[in-house]
């Protein structure tokens, strides 16, 4: 059986940026036989996890895009010099980019946004963001069900 | 008058800039560190109920939020009047020395790691986490887990990394299982092979870097830290001391109830960030130091054997007081290996898990105060409350203020040193950054990053031509 790992990750305390965290709560009753992350933003001590599944998938989002709408990528290890010199917060990619220099493998992986209309200081997700979640949430178990099925 | 600006300084906690005024001669006259954001936490819980108040303040920071729920809930023990049960304080010891690894290891092995491994005059495209991946995996390797062994501890005891809720006031909402205490000493083996390994590469890597140790914020200070009868390192219980540099005592058995007749703090036009001083010497004459190099100058004894060893052989450093701020990096490991030594100690306590962990009582007074050693340095919480148990003020006296002054004159010391001519290079920048990443000041990273600054230094002449300009 592959290994999954979903990570959401966002602040909670500004709006649809909460995005990543809300959908990887509903998506743990969802997806069976998955790994579950949600965190504030990614940081490279996760490098270590992502190593060791087959799938990862990064649930976030974005304040880009028609909002409601979802976006889907597929990710490549490399280090973002940004992220790198901006200290403990990092990019998918150069998370996978860490899993691979570090401990020796890269999963597939795959990026999955969803735009939101707000990110000021509040909690709970605008009606768009939850129209992103949705479909998030429609997505992604159908992108685990395909990789489980092409492994 | 001609100005040179660093803008944003890279590899600390938030968003900060740099300026350099030079004199006619090209000179560096002075210097100053700017925060450039506000929070504003002390007038936002105005008005709310103090027992909410841990749960509010741990929100100040992403990195140190486990420093605030204590510093907090000791504030609102004392507004309670309650002694919290032994069990309850232990616990609590255990969080806070998790949270100096964890704070402790991401300064080191991810911020300033990068400067000793691949040099201060490293491309700074290279000279980050990642060029320390590509060159030095190990390190890295170490690194990460070191961190992720205190982010562990925190996760197991508090329910999550960032922001655990599960100090409270009166103690803490839950004892200690016995499995959860067994995951983290199986832990601790591996964190204690780490910390002695970086340790002995650090204490190798010294020679080479004899010009910054003696420009880096070298000079004499007070220094600030808990302190108690032992003279034993304390980031928990005790009281407040300050010794000048020759190590004599200035001020001693400072306790909430007192510290604003010792620490004054003034506000600055040109930042965010106060500076703290110690109020009978004024702003000028009081500056002083806290965080792991205060504490390590302070205590006569860690208190555990590794730490004491490693404690002997940084004192051999100097006769009186070790003045280089770039030795806080040396005593930041030394305090990791304390930090696992005394974890190591307290959960093989029987009492550790213990189920009387929380006292429970109304207010008592309408003043409290909470202080400990958060990783960079002494934090003080103080609120006061009305009949009804709501704050009426609060304030917040943390690390990175108290070391603002050093800071400046850390600044001013090495630009003078290194920034010299009529063009700039990476090198003479990165010491000016550097000097301030010693000091680890945390200016409040837990909201999203939005747009970061590019790095944009200006060499100016005094007819306001620019002569030079570097971009990253």
């Amino acid at each position: 059986m592959p290994r999954v790992l979903l990570i959401g990750y966002g602040n909670t305390l500004c709006g649809d940026d909460a995005l990543g965290p809300v959908a990887i709560e509903r998506l743990s009753k969802m997806v069976a036989d998955a790994e579950f992350i949600a965190c504030h933003q990614l940081s490279p001590e996760l490098a270590e996890r992502v190593a060791i599944c087959d799938l990862a998938v990064f649930v976030d989002a974005t304040c880009q895009g028609e909002p409601g709408t979802v976006r889907v990528e597929q990710l490549v290890p490399v280090a973002v010099v940004g992220s790198a010199i901006f200290t403990h917060y990092v990019n998918p990619s150069t998370v996978l980019e860490l899993a691979k220099t570090l401990y020796g493998r890269a999963p597939q992986a795959m990026l999955v946004t969803g735009a939101g209309a707000k990110f000021h200081n509040s909690e709970g997700l605008s009606e768009k963001g939850r129209e992103a979640l949705d479909e998030i949430c429609r997505i992604v178990p159908q992108l685990v069900r395909d990789f489980v099925l092409t492994t | 008058m001609p100005t040179i600006t660093i803008d944003p300084v890279t590899r600390i906690e938030g968003h900060a800039k740099i300026t350099l005024q030079l004199d006619e001669q090209g000179e560096v006259q002075d210097a100053r560190f700017h925060v450039t954001q506000v929070r504003g936490f002390e007038k936002l819980c105005e008005g709310r109920p103090f027992t909410e108040m841990p749960a509010l303040m741990a929100r100040i920071c992403g990195i140190c939020p486990t420093s605030h729920l204590l510093a907090s809930s000791k504030a609102c023990d004392d507004i309670m009047a309650v002694r919290i049960p032994e069990t309850a304080e232990k616990l609590r010891r255990i969080m806070n020395l998790a949270q100096i690894i964890q704070s402790h290891a991401l300064s080191f092995f991810y911020l300033s790691s990068p400067d000793f491994l691949l040099g201060m005059d490293a491309d700074p495209e290279e000279r980050n986490i990642m060029g320390l991946v590509r060159k030095h995996p190990q390190m890295a390797r170490d690194g990460i887990q070191l961190r992720q062994f205190g982010q562990r501890v925190l996760e197991t005891l508090g329910g999550k990394r960032i922001h655990p809720g599960w100090i409270v006031p009166g103690g803490v909402s839950h004892p200690l299982q016995a499995e959860q205490r067994d995951q983290i000493l199986a832990m601790i083996p591996e964190a204690t092979r780490i910390t002695r390994n970086a340790l002995s590469w650090f204490k190798g890597q010294i020679e080479n870097f004899r010009t910054e140790i003696r420009s880096f914020a070298n000079f004499p200070s007070m220094f600030l830290a808990m302190a108690n009868d032992a003279n034993q390192f304390s980031a928990y219980t005790g009281w407040l001391r300050f010794i000048n540099s020759n190590l004599e005592i200035v001020a001693d058995h400072i306790t909430g109830a007192d510290y604003l007749n010792y620490i004054g703090e003034s506000c600055n036009e040109d930042s965010y960030l106060k500076s703290t001083y110690f109020k009978p010497l004024g702003l000028k004459q009081g500056v002083y130091r806290v965080g792991p190099l205060a504490r390590l100058n302070m205590c006569r004894t860690a208190g555990t054997p590794m730490a004491d060893e490693e404690l002997a052989e940084f004192r051999e450093l100097e006769r009186r007081s070790v003045w280089s701020s770039f030795y806080y990096h040396y005593a930041r490991l030394i305090e990791i290996l304390f930090s696992i030594e005394r974890m190591n100690t307290l959960l093989n306590d029987p009492e550790i898990l213990g189920k009387n962990v929380r006292a429970h009582a109304s207010p008592n007074k309408y003043e409290g105060v909470g202080i400990l050693e958060a990783p960079r340095g002494t934090l003080i919480h103080h609120y006061h409350i009305d009949e009804n148990g709501l704050i009426k003020s609060a304030n917040m006296v943390i690390a990175s203020g108290h070391n603002n002054e050093a800071m400046n004159h850390g600044v001013l010391q090495v630009a003078r040193q290194f920034v010299k001519g009529k063009t700039l290079h990476q090198g003479m920048l990165n010491r000016v950054e550097a000097v301030i990443r010693c000091f680890d000041p945390c200016l409040s990273c837990s909201t999203h990053a939005a747009g970061m600054m590019p790095l944009d230094i200006q060499l100016i002449a005094p007819d306001g031509e620019v002569i030079d300009r570097l971009v990253r």
